[in-house]
């Protein structure tokens, strides 16, 4: 076992304010995320609402984003404490795939709530789903999150070129669409946050601001949903 | 295609409210004449809706059918505005 410059043998799979941040953090975020998918369940269940299913759908892959960053996290914590070489060529690529769909899929579903009024297509979905399977994809062959990282980012790029193109149209920049960019744009800087040797300062301050924007979102949600 | 698609949950909305205000029981051709559909949208309507458990047929003694309300449609109406506030809110 090769420790590497950290001090500490365990490095920082162990250190305790590291982990239980990190943990409350994704718990926090998973039931915020899921609580917005169940409260719009009635919601669509009577009208079978498009935007009202990407929207819910978008959040439930949010969550299931955030659990497999966790572990994920988890992983490559692990790797620097244990600095095996496996993690690095098997555990992680494979990681990616699952972390990658999900999130991919997310991101798409969310921007889908947004324009599908305007570019309703059949193959919407499968356009979407055809891109969170390529990301990753791209992702495990290079052995790298990081592509995901900057792919993911061209997503967001192309959202706000979207919302700008509306804006253009004369449609206001409304207090949701900042919203939806902040969770956009949280979740990339998240990703970026989950390697190891992250300033510690701008991880807490990336997920509590993440929180924030879940809560605002939950209670704006709660509003209409009783 | 915003409006079409409102326009489909007023739609529904209007049968719904139009049936409850006749005591929950109308019959099929008061109801498209009150309902502003083409008879052909009018059918596609109750039969997505009857599908859904949204509304139901009865017939009365003499065996004329009535168009009435299931629980699921009357939660429709409760929840209606509502859910158009979450629409417009999220942009959706």
């Amino acid at each position: 076992m090769a420790f590497g410059h950290f001090g500490n043998p365990l490095g920082h799979f162990f250190d305790p304010v590291l982990f239980t941040a990190e943990l409350l953090f994704t718990v926090a975020a998973v039931i915020f995320c899921f609580a917005i998918y169940y409260k719009t369940r009635e919601s669509y269940e009577l009208t079978k609402y498009e935007g009202i299913k990407y929207f819910r759908d978008a959040f439930l892959f949010f969550g299931l984003s955030y659990v497999t960053r966790f572990l994920f996290s988890l992983l490559l914590l692990s790797r620097v404490a244990f600095d095996i070489i496996l993690l690095q060529n098997i555990f992680v690529p494979l990681f990616i795939l699952p972390l990658g769909y999900f999130s991919t899929i997310a991101i798409s579903y969310l921007i889908f709530s947004l324009i599908w009024k305007r570019y309703k297509n059949k193959y919407l979905i499968v356009f979407g789903h055809g891109v969170a399977v390529l990301l990753p994809l791209v992702s495990f062959l290079t052995r790298s999150h990081a592509i995901l990282l900057v792919l993911q980012s061209l997503l967001l790029v192309t959202a706000v070129i979207l919302a700008l193109l509306m804006h253009k149209e004369g449609k206001k920049v409304t207090q949701v669409r900042i919203l939806y960019f902040l969770v956009l744009a949280l979740w990339l800087i998240n990703l970026w946050m989950i390697g190891p040797r992250r300033l510690f300062t701008v991880k807490i301050s990336s997920q509590v601001i993440s929180l924030i924007v879940f809560v605002t979102l939950y209670q704006k949600i709660a509003k209409w949903v009783k | 295609m915003n409006n079409k698609k409102r326009d489909r949950l007023e739609v529904i909305f209007d049968i719904f409210k139009i049936i409850r205000d006749h005591h929950n029981s109308i019959k099929p051709t008061p109801l498209l004449r009150y309902s502003n559909l083409s008879s052909s949208s009018f059918s596609d309507y109750c039969a997505e809706l009857r599908a859904k458990g949204f509304i139901k047929d009865i017939a009365d003694d003499k065996g004329r059918k009535y168009i009435t309300l299931t629980d699921k449609g009357f939660k429709y109406l409760e929840k209606y505005k509502l859910i158009l506030g979450l629409i417009d809110e999220f942009e959706l």
